[in-house]
């Protein structure tokens, strides 16, 4: 068995709290140098399986392997070769950024003249050398994220794992975040690893794992899980009501939107020739979707991505974090 | 050495923060001024006994240079247990994963941080040495450095048992009020404040004093831990010169390792 070919090699991993299983028997392989991204609703279990694989969590059952070491024998070996940022900032904010940064130096054992050089080159891919020597409490949410991003690339880490890292960020801040991510993919031999529950974002992704009540439900190249599991549609307004009789008997609706158009599966090849040459002086107008992940979501499960219950989770668990520490 | 280097780092971010802490600071200067200039100049007069019928001074000493000492003790004992604080404040603001995650082995942490925070008291009972002339005691550099070893031995006990209280207490109200009703009576009860006669036999000092005071100061560690600095500065002992070191150094390794029992769940 050569564990060493895949940055992360994940095999039957269980974890449960109380009678709730949070993750059941996952099984996943990430190969070196890739960004790789789990997708899936609020509650999904991607944050369990984060802190299980930055070993701050140990699971009831499974095996895993961070870049050759199993983090159940080996934690700390594992440890050296990741950088994360999790989900809530993890910043000592009465510290300024960069002894924020040259603390994470020197505990991960970064020599001095490459802690120096290392926070340098990370205050500038994330656009902060001006903010060097500020305390971080006076930093806002995207300056605090950005600086984690480059706290946990200082050690030079093989592995890097952020937890959702675009939550709670403005459109601004979250495409910064995403341009960082591919300048770094780019300049280094990184894998990373990206947890979210926003579909757009992992578009550009080179694996996507769709996850659901701790199941990964697909895992593949966004391009091959929209072909596997998307459907194309077509969107047609019929001219008459004789026209959508026949259209409805000729492809079968998959629904009927309110303003009389008709959404047909446009998946076989040739429809769109096919179709227009018979229907093409028939209809007022028609538009083609290309299968999207958001459809390839709704197929898996059966219901959207952002529903509601998601949304009322999040804030939730919002409310208990300010209750806490009110 | 690598290992090193991260106790350091984390050492180093204890003592930046309380050095930052301007309300510590204060407390840590106020709370001596205090004791000696109201509490010993005040009592100073009163300082002497009437043992059957006989009148003499319980103690060989001022009462400023009696409770000199314990100053040292009480001051160490509120910043120790309070730097136990920054547990609290490092899981409630996240910082406590970046430790976590670290390839740091989790006794190489714990021990960065007690003895950051073990810095900072022995830091604040030296501020109370500061006011030594002013209290008739005179401190010679041997006497000095033998106080300065029991003093750290004393705040790495505290600063431990501390991190204990820490991680059974989930909130910052909670451990204040709770570290207050801690401190207080073990200082009070430490023979601190008063003489437990030593030229009397038990016999007779229970026949001064109730039974239950007698013997909440002789089972409370502290007593011997003022004991301890006593014999150092004012080279005064109650009890046996040896116990107090002993007893000392027995807090310091016992509460260590009760506290990495408990940062090993964390």
């Amino acid at each position: 068995m050569n564990q060493t070919s895949s940055a992360i090699e994940v095999t039957g991993l269980t974890k449960r709290y109380g009678r709730m299983t949070a993750l059941d028997a996952v099984n996943l392989s990430v190969p070196n140098n890739v960004m790789f991204a789990l997708l899936g609703p609020n509650g999904a279990g991607k944050t369990t399986l984060i802190h299980i694989l930055c070993t701050i969590l140990a699971a009831d059952e499974g095996t895993a392997f961070i870049a050759g070491s199993d983090i159940r024998r080996q934690p700390l070996q594992a440890r050296r070769n990741i950088g994360v940022v999790f989900q809530e900032p993890s910043l000592d904010d009465r510290l300024t950024a960069f002894e924020n940064l040259d603390f994470h130096g020197r505990v991960y054992n970064v020599k001095a003249a490459d802690r120096r050089q290392g926070i340098d080159e990370l205050l500038a891919l994330v656009e902060l050398e001006d903010w060097r020597h500020a305390v971080v409490r006076t930093f806002s949410s995207g300056m605090k994220r950005r600086l984690e991003i480059a706290r946990a690339l200082l050690h030079k880490p093989k592995i890097l794992f952020l937890d959702e890292p675009t939550v709670g960020l403005d459109a601004q801040s979250r495409a910064g975040i995403w341009s960082y991510l591919d300048t770094l993919r780019r300049q280094r031999d990184l894998t990373i690893v990206v947890t979210t529950h926003y579909i757009e974002e992992v578009e550009n992704c080179d694996q996507v794992a769709i996850i659901d009540h701790g199941k990964i439900i697909a895992d593949g190249s966004p391009l091959n899980l929209k072909r596997q599991f998307g459907k194309e549609t077509a969107r047609i307004m019929p001219r008459d009501e004789a026209v959508a009789a026949e259209l409805t008997q000729k492809y079968g609706s998959l629904q009927k939107a309110k303003d009389g158009s008709i959404i047909v599966d446009a998946g076989a090849p040739g429809f769109a020739d096919e179709f227009l040459a018979e229907f093409g002086t028939r209809i007022r107008q028609v538009s083609f979707d290309t299968p999207s992940l958001e459809s390839v979501f709704l197929t898996l499960t059966g219901r959207e991505l952002r529903d509601r219950g998601a949304d009322e989770h999040e804030k939730r668990n919002a409310a208990a974090r300010r209750g806490r520490r009110s | 050495m690598g290992l090193l280097g991260g106790i350091y780092a984390i050492w180093l971010r204890e003592v930046k923060r309380a050095l930052r802490d301007r309300g510590q600071l204060i407390g840590g200067v106020s709370r001596p001024l205090m004791w000696v200039l109201i509490m010993g100049i005040g009592l100073n007069p009163y300082f002497r006994g009437e043992v059957f019928g006989e009148v003499r001074f319980a103690v060989p000493y001022t009462y400023i240079q009696f409770i000199f000492p314990a100053i040292v003790v009480l001051n160490i004992m509120y910043t120790s247990v309070q730097s136990a604080v920054s547990v609290i404040w490092d899981r409630e603001f996240g910082f406590l994963r970046e430790v976590l995650v670290s390839p740091m082995p989790r006794w190489a942490a714990l021990l960065g941080k007690i003895l950051g925070g073990t810095t900072i008291a022995v830091f604040h009972g030296c501020l109370v040495l500061l006011l030594a002339p002013f209290a008739d005691v005179v401190i010679t550099w041997e006497r000095l450095a033998m106080g300065l070893v029991l003093m750290f031995l004393l705040a790495f006990g505290l600063t431990s048992f501390g991190v204990v209280l820490a991680s059974r207490i989930r909130s910052f109200e909670g451990f204040g009020v709770f570290s207050n009703a801690i401190i207080l009576p073990l200082y009070f009860l430490s023979s601190s404040v008063f003489p437990l006669d030593p030229a009397l036999t038990r016999a007779q000092t229970l026949v001064v004093y109730p039974e239950w005071l007698v013997t909440l100061v002789e089972w409370n560690p502290v007593t011997y831990a003022v004991d301890a600095l006593r014999g150092s500065f004012i080279r005064f002992n109650q009890f046996d010169p040896s116990i107090g070191p002993i007893m000392l150094s027995v807090m310091a390794v016992g509460f260590f390792f009760w506290a990495l029992i408990d940062f090993r769940k964390a």
